[in-house]
């Protein structure tokens, strides 16, 4: 007979085996919320070896704890804590670590290729100032959308006229007028563009994270990934590749892209090479007419506005010392929309677009290329 | 206060010389000068992106006066005829134009300080061709440029011109003085346009044809340019002896038969307008118009019958040679020219400086 110390021993135990079963529960949980108190380390090895880091992760603990999501953010560089979401956020850009309190609500910019990534990035209504150029329908991809926003010089005064919460601009801006700027109480972030898949991706969601649209940024980056995996796709295992020369003339100077220029990565991402790096030049040099016979290239574009390309490319082609030049004896010499090729933001794309559509037009003669989702 | 005669024969700057040793200095001077341009311009005619030997250089130039060499192939022979030598001819008549003028300008204002520039006409040419620039005229027809500039001399001589007029009398004074005030307020008109010239693209052009430069000249340019700087400079050569006694003073000048009221300014004029020529078909090339005489009449001395083709030659010379320089140091990207004449000319100018100066004392 179990008598009532049997019940009571019995109760005793299975309240004693609940209490064990639910702090086992409780152990479970805490594990799953530490992952991010334990994640700055697991970031900063993620900086220099991103996959790596994901695999020893897993190799740790392959079943027994639930293998982390890296955060979209790590390892883009300037991201002081990838994963801090909330205000206020750490940036490390080119003039130093910032700390933005809250999220911008009035953006400038005063750089073009800046200010097509913000415009991509965020409501229009958000950016409260813009230069010239990028109101400029010849250069600027973003000129209808940016005819709203105030027109504003590179004068600190005109900027802090539209009273805005950051500007976020290029290494090219004046760095007095940086200092001046700072001085008078705004915060300046002075960031890189780059024209490289990475660079491009990494550009965008820095930008994404500065001014707190982080989801837009993330999907943003992946839909250029994934425009740019598509044209690789039909471009990139191609077994013989065109020669292609970029020129522009200004001023009766003939100026070339090498290495390290826009020009150069929009030639390489459409499936071409680059005469003028093949040459060893950098950036945008000035060449004789000679050189242009010297690089021999099978196609030649001239990134400038019609009204100069035009009489350039007929100049061009009259030249009887060019008439050997294979691009120039096959007629293949185009005037291509400079705005597409001159900008360091993810417009060069639709540059490498439009210039896989000249090179492969076997592969492309019925694609049309748009522009980008706006958020 | 004015030099006497015989303080400017002790400078050296005026030296009026015997006729057979005129001749002398002048045959040795215009030898070897021609010489060396030949030389600078065959090597130059074989360098570039392009490989051309020597040997096919000198068949390409004998086939195009009848002799069938055929060392060459079809596109050296282009290369030579379609790019390099319009370029070095260019190169030849703009260094000439600025060589004669600035050994002009120096005898003109007494002064050894005093370039092709001083009456403002570089800065017209920089003017007009800037704001060809930049208001988009450049790229419409291939000549905008160029004339713009020239068009840009023009107006910029006759202003200052027009003021050292003012009250029927010339003064050469009150012409440098003009010459300052139009440059300053032309270099102003420049720098304004610059600051609110938003597109890149130009304000690239102007930086580098403010620097000068003698890339893509064609037989164009040594069409319209020829005949103007060869006629100036024949015109500058002829009243050469009336040059050298305007260095004696209006008076001296006058008792010897000069009309300095008419001389004077004709000089100015054509001077002015070789330089303008020489700046609508190649830019601001600095340097050559003010070291070009300077060396010269420290070789050759100051007799302008002599300095004045020399300084024609030796112009020529060291712009062929810089502008060799210029697009093949780095090639096949190259410089501007009025880079390297800068960066070669002023140290060895300032060499010459020193060697001469401690050679005679004085200089």
């Amino acid at each position: 007979m179990i008598g009532r110390r049997g019940i009571a021993l019995i109760l005793g135990t299975l309240i004693a085996m609940a209490a064990l079963l639910s702090a086992c529960g409780d152990d479970a949980t805490s594990t799953a919320t530490q992952q991010p108190a334990a994640s700055p380390v697991a970031t900063a090895t993620a900086t220099t070896a991103p996959t790596a880091t994901a695999t020893a992760t897993a190799t740790a603990a392959p079943t027994a704890t639930p293998t982390p999501q890296p955060s979209p953010f790590a390892g883009v560089p300037g991201i002081v804590n990838p994963n801090n979401r909330g205000w206020p956020r750490q940036v490390e850009v080119l003039n130093g670590i910032f700390e933005i309190r809250a999220k911008p609500a009035r953006i400038v910019t005063v750089s073009i290729g800046h200010d097509e990534i913000t415009y991509a990035l965020v409501p229009a209504t958000r950016v409260v100032g813009v230069g010239g150029v990028s109101k400029d329908t010849t250069y600027s991809n973003v000129a209808e959308i940016a005819k709203a926003a105030p027109s504003i010089s590179t004068e600190p005064e005109t900027i802090l006229s539209v009273k805005p919460d950051i500007m976020v601009t290029s290494a090219f801006f004046n760095k007095e007028k940086v200092a001046a700027l700072e001085r008078a109480g705004l915060q300046v972030l002075v960031t890189d563009l780059s024209g490289d898949p990475a660079g491009r991706r990494n550009t965008i969601l820095l930008m994404g994270y500065i001014y707190g649209e982080e989801e837009r940024a993330i999907a943003f980056a992946k839909e250029i990934d994934d425009r740019h995996k598509a044209l690789q796709s039909v471009v990139g295992n191609k077994p013989s590749k065109p020669k292609v020369l970029a020129v522009a003339s200004y001023g009766d100077q003939i100026y070339t892209a090498g290495l390290k220029s826009t020009e150069g990565g929009i030639i390489e991402a459409a499936g071409g090479i680059n005469a003028a790096a093949e040459a060893k030049l950098e950036f945008n040099p000035v060449i004789s007419a000679e050189s242009i016979i010297s690089m021999s290239p099978e196609v030649i574009i001239i990134t400038q506005p019609n009204d100069s390309g035009d009489p350039f490319k007929d100049q061009l082609m009259k030249n009887a010392a060019l008439a050997q030049v294979p691009a120039i004896k096959n007629n293949k010499i185009y005037v291509v929309d400079p705005k597409l090729y001159t900008t360091l933001s993810h417009w060069n794309l639709r540059g490498a677009e439009d210039l896989a559509k000249i090179l492969w037009p076997q592969d492309f003669a019925n694609k049309q290329f748009g522009g980008f989702s706006s958020p | 206060m004015e030099a006497t005669v015989g303080q400017r024969k002790a400078s050296g700057l005026m030296k009026v010389s015997r006729h057979s040793s005129v001749v002398r200095r002048l045959t040795v001077g215009v030898a070897l000068l021609s010489l060396a341009l030949l030389g600078t311009s065959m090597a130059s005619m074989s360098m570039g992106p392009v490989n051309i030997p020597v040997a096919n250089v000198a068949s390409a130039m004998l086939d195009n006066v009848g002799i069938d060499a055929w060392q060459h192939t079809e596109t050296e022979a282009l290369v030579l005829e379609q790019l390099r030598l319009p370029r070095i001819v260019v190169g030849i008549l703009v260094g000439m134009a600025l060589g004669a003028a600035g050994a002009t300008m120096q005898g003109l204002f007494r002064n050894p300080l005093a370039d092709p520039g001083i009456i403002g006409v570089s800065m017209g040419g920089a003017t007009g061709a800037v704001l060809a620039i930049a208001l988009g005229l450049s790229g419409l027809f291939y000549m905008a440029l160029p004339t713009f500039a020239f068009l840009g001399s023009l107006a910029a001589a006759f202003v200052v011109y027009s003021i050292g007029g003012v009250g029927g009398r010339f003064s050469m004074a009150t012409i440098i003085l003009a010459g300052v005030a139009v440059s300053s307020f032309l270099g102003a008109v420049i720098s304004t346009i610059i600051v609110v010239e938003a597109d890149e693209d130009s304000l690239r052009g102007i930086l580098f044809w403010l620097a000068g430069s003698l890339d893509s000249r064609s037989w164009e340019h040594v069409g319209i340019s020829a005949p103007l700087i060869l006629g100036g400079a024949a015109v500058i050569l002829v009243f050469s002896r009336d040059l050298n006694l305007l260095m004696l003073g209006d008076d001296d000048a006058r008792s010897m038969g000069v009309r300095v009221g008419l001389l004077r300014p004709m000089l100015i004029g054509v001077a002015s307008m070789i330089t303008g020529v020489a700046v609508a078909v190649s830019g601001v090339v600095a340097f050559v118009g003010l070291v070009a005489p300077h060396m010269l009449r420290i070789i050759f001395g100051p007799d302008h019958r002599v300095l004045i083709p020399v300084s024609a030659l030796g112009g020529a010379f060291f712009l062929v040679a810089a502008d060799t320089i210029a697009r093949t140091v780095i090639q096949p990207a190259e410089f501007q020219v009025g880079i390297v004449t800068a960066f070669v000319g002023a140290p060895f100018f300032i060499f010459l400086l020193i060697k001469n100066k401690r050679k005679s004392g004085v200089f």
